[in-house]
């Protein structure tokens, strides 16, 4: 026992060390958004958000820092945690929050609160949003180890020379580069669902937080390459946004881009060409508001 | 509650804990709450199944050993299977019946539609309804006595370790071990901490690391080469048998320590030599259900046919093994390809032993690797059916295979690495089990404290690579 709790406290350290040294990378990206950024206009999201937003355009056009705190698989918690620690130490000029991802009873958008882990010790004011990963979070993060669950090799990679010096991503975006081949096709999307309260909650906070810090706040559904009849997810939005009284642009039926396929590398995302033609749209929206 | 949840972790300490504080004589009555606890907590309504099954088993076992009558006894024996096998035909089958006539009908231009039934499957109902028929068939045969106590019945069908995926246990086993004191028995906890480390690994580190490639692989087939979907399928085999084979030790492991003995379930098979032997390795206490209640018996019935009667029986039990598993064609498929490797070994088992001794082959080690990868293959092969939503995608897959090429699909690299790295420890472990038995001892060394560390290690590696929620997945952009 003696062993193991010494080999978790030395590992665990350690791997805290490491990862909070890294250079560049997805964690880079987090603890850059969490801990960093001041930029004056920020965009928080899932991957589409990642993908979707090209910043050098934003800066060029609105005279604005920007960066794109958009991160793969993420969910309306993660977006809520890492603006509420940015909250405590900037205040951005405008937020934009790219929704994707539903408001069902789904257990995923919880466990993949793991990718802030490493922040509970030192962010408290994430610490109830981590916490809804599981009723025995606090027990498990006992272990120095546990945030650190299947970070090492990402975390070497890293702190490596090589990695430092490339750059993989521009101010948080990530380009893609391939051109989707496959013409449009309708997608069955669910017309109804059984909502997690709690998700919609963690929207309207999100809301509510961007408000009370006087950030002009945008919502939106970037680009997809798919038609379908109805979505209760865009319709929940809406709502939402209706009732809190904040913008919401939807650009899931813009011709623009369900008529050309190129401009997207998939279904849901955007390539290179498609991210800098969707800027170009919101930063006229966002001079408008 | 599944094992690998925290939620577990903490239900066996609280077992534990009450269970040694009880006297030894009264454990059983601990054990039987805990057990009626876990499942209701699963899903409460399903304790009713439990509780029915449960009671007709014994009531009519009882009936059975009681009347001296034949025909009265066979008619208990007839009544009892069919009302305990009744739940699980309903539940796990029914729904795909309606839907496999409607389309038969459909082939022939009748349409007529049954309306469809979301049944929720009763969580372990394929493995408690074994056991039920197993006591029920033993106790009919005069191998038992019935047991009398009611609630040591119960928990030996209810007993929560192996309710949800065995192993399937057998009454001469467990009975007897409820009707003495259930005392602590240091050598059997120990052994169950290292099962249950083990398990740990396996299931973590090991299955749940090479489902997160295979799913990506699987459910985008028509975006993946077939190197890619090669490799995907040859990861398959290892990842249900980490995944089972792991679950099957934290099951054992945590039953030791509660001083109970359990059968093993798997023992290395992917160093078979043959599928034969292939299926003395894996799921061992399903196949010697199915071989003690299901083939022998039906070799009896139709031993006049010597050699066909052989292949009869087995094809018949590697079907009714393809639908236990799941009410699918696909299964089916699957069981029906076991049936037909093991009829061609059992019809050409002479002309190969005699090849076999002509040329000494079972000393050639490059004859042993070769069995090795045939057999690995053959599974493999029919692990694909198993695998996929129809039949229609396993063609596709198999047609992939042969004749699509292209750059190996790693995903998110880092999980690619640990997927190796664990399944690198996992056929370093078992070649050691296998061929160096007493040889380079590190979690049975007599050393406590290098044995302390080989332990240590795992557990370490469990925390630091073990799959523990959806949160890690590798995200496929095409």
């Amino acid at each position: 026992m003696v062993i193991i709790i010494l080999s978790d406290i030395i590992l665990g350290n350690t791997l805290r060390y490491f990862y909070f040294t890294e250079g560049a990378g997805l964690h880079y990206r987090t603890t850059y958004s969490i801990e960093q950024t001041t930029a004056d206009v920020i965009v928080f999201g899932s991957s589409k958000a990642n993908h979707n937003y090209v910043p050098d355009i934003f800066e060029k056009e609105l005279g604005l820092s920007f960066y794109n705190a958009g991160r793969d698989g993420a969910s309306i918690f993660y977006h809520l945690a890492v603006l509420k620690s940015i909250l405590k130490r900037h205040k951005p000029n405008f937020v934009i929050l790219d929704f994707a991802g539903k408001f069902d009873k789904s257990r995923e958008s919880y466990e993949r609160l793991s990718s802030l882990l490493p922040y509970y010790e030192k962010h408290k004011e994430i610490r109830k949003i981590v916490e809804q990963k599981s009723p025995y979070e606090r027990i498990k993060l006992v272990s120095r180890i546990y945030p650190f669950n299947s970070m090492l090799v990402t975390i070497i990679v890293g702190n490596m020379k090589f990695n430092r010096n490339r750059k993989d991503d521009q101010k948080g975006y990530v380009a893609l580069k391939k051109e989707w081949q496959v013409d449009i096709d309708s997608v069955n999307v669910q017309s109804f669902y059984e909502i997690d309260k709690n998700k919609i909650n963690a929207l309207r906070e999100f809301i509510d937080c961007s408000k009370q810090a006087d950030i002009q706040l945008v919502v939106v559904f970037s680009p997809i390459y798919y038609l379908y009849n109805r979505d209760y997810t865009l319709d929940l939005l809406h709502e939402t946004c209706s009732e809190k009284n904040v913008s919401f642009y939807d650009f899931s039926k813009t011709e623009i881009f369900l008529s050309n396929k190129k401009l997207f590398q998939d279904r849901s995302h955007l390539n290179q060409n498609g991210a800098r033609v969707f800027s170009d749209m919101m930063i006229k929206i966002l001079k408008d508001e | 509650m599944i094992f690998t949840s925290f939620s577990f972790l903490i239900f066996i300490c609280l077992v534990l804990t009450c269970h040694y504080l009880v006297p030894a004589n009264y454990r059983w009555v601990v054990l039987l709450t805990a057990s009626y606890i876990f499942y209701f907590s699963i899903k409460p309504v399903f304790v009713i199944l439990l509780l029915f099954t449960s009671c007709i088993a014994y009531f009519l076992a009882l009936a059975i050993d009681f009347t001296q009558r034949e025909n009265r006894k066979k008619v208990y024996f007839i009544t009892s299977l069919t009302l305990v096998l009744l739940p699980l035909l309903f539940f796990k089958y029914l729904g795909n019946l309606s839907e496999a006539m409607m389309y038969l009908l459909s082939l022939v231009n009748i349409s007529l539609s049954f309306p469809r039934l979301g049944l929720l499957l009763p969580i372990g109902i394929s493995f408690y309804t074994f056991v039920a028929i197993g006591y029920t068939v033993d106790v009919y045969n005069g191998d038992i006595k019935p047991e009398k106590n009611l609630g040591k019945f119960a928990l030996f069908i209810s007993f929560f370790p192996l309710i949800l995926s065995g192993p399937i246990e057998r009454a001469k086993n467990i009975l007897p071990q409820l009707n003495s004191p259930i005392v602590f028995n240091y050598a059997l906890a120990s052994q169950g901490l290292k099962f249950i480390i083990w398990g740990y690994f396996s299931k973590l580190v090991v299955a749940d690391r090479i489902a997160l490639y295979v799913n990506a692989v699987f459910s985008n087939l028509s975006m993946h080469n077939g190197n890619s979907i090669a490799f995907a399928s040859f990861l398959y085999p290892f990842q249900v048998y980490a995944d089972l084979g792991g679950y099957s030790l934290i099951a054992i492991g945590s039953a030791n320590l509660l001083g109970l003995g359990i059968i093993q379930n798997f023992k290395r098979p992917f160093f078979a030599t043959s599928v034969s032997e292939f299926w003395r390795r894996w799921h061992m206490s399903l196949i010697s259900w199915l071989t003690d209640y299901v083939f022998i018996p039906i070799c009896f019935i139709f031993r006049k046919y010597k050699k066909w009667g052989i292949v009869i029986a087995l094809m018949i039990t590697f079907f009714i093994s393809g639908i236990w598993h799941g009410a699918k064609l696909t299964f089916i498929v699957w069981g029906l390809m076991q049936g037909v490797f093991l009829s061609y070994e059992a019809l050409t088992i002479n002309k190969r032993d005699v090849l076999i001794e002509k040329y000494m082959l079972a000393s050639k080690t490059w004859f042993r690797l070769l069995c090795y990868v045939f057999t690995f293959l053959l599974f493999t092969v029919s692990q694909i059916v198993a695998r996929v939503a129809n039949l229609q995608d396993a063609f596709f897959v198999y047609y992939k295979i042969l004749t699509s090429r292209g750059p190996l699909f790693i995903g998110t690299i880092a999980y690619f690495i640990y997927m190796l790295f664990g399944l690198a420890i996992l056929l370093c472990k078992d070649i050691k089990d296998e061929f160096f038995v007493s040889k380079y001892y590190l979690l049975l060394s007599r050393y406590r404290l290098l044995r302390t560390i080989a332990y240590a290690s795992i557990i370490i590696l469990i925390l630091m690579i073990g799959v523990f929620d959806a949160g890690q997945f590798i995200y496929f952009q095409f």
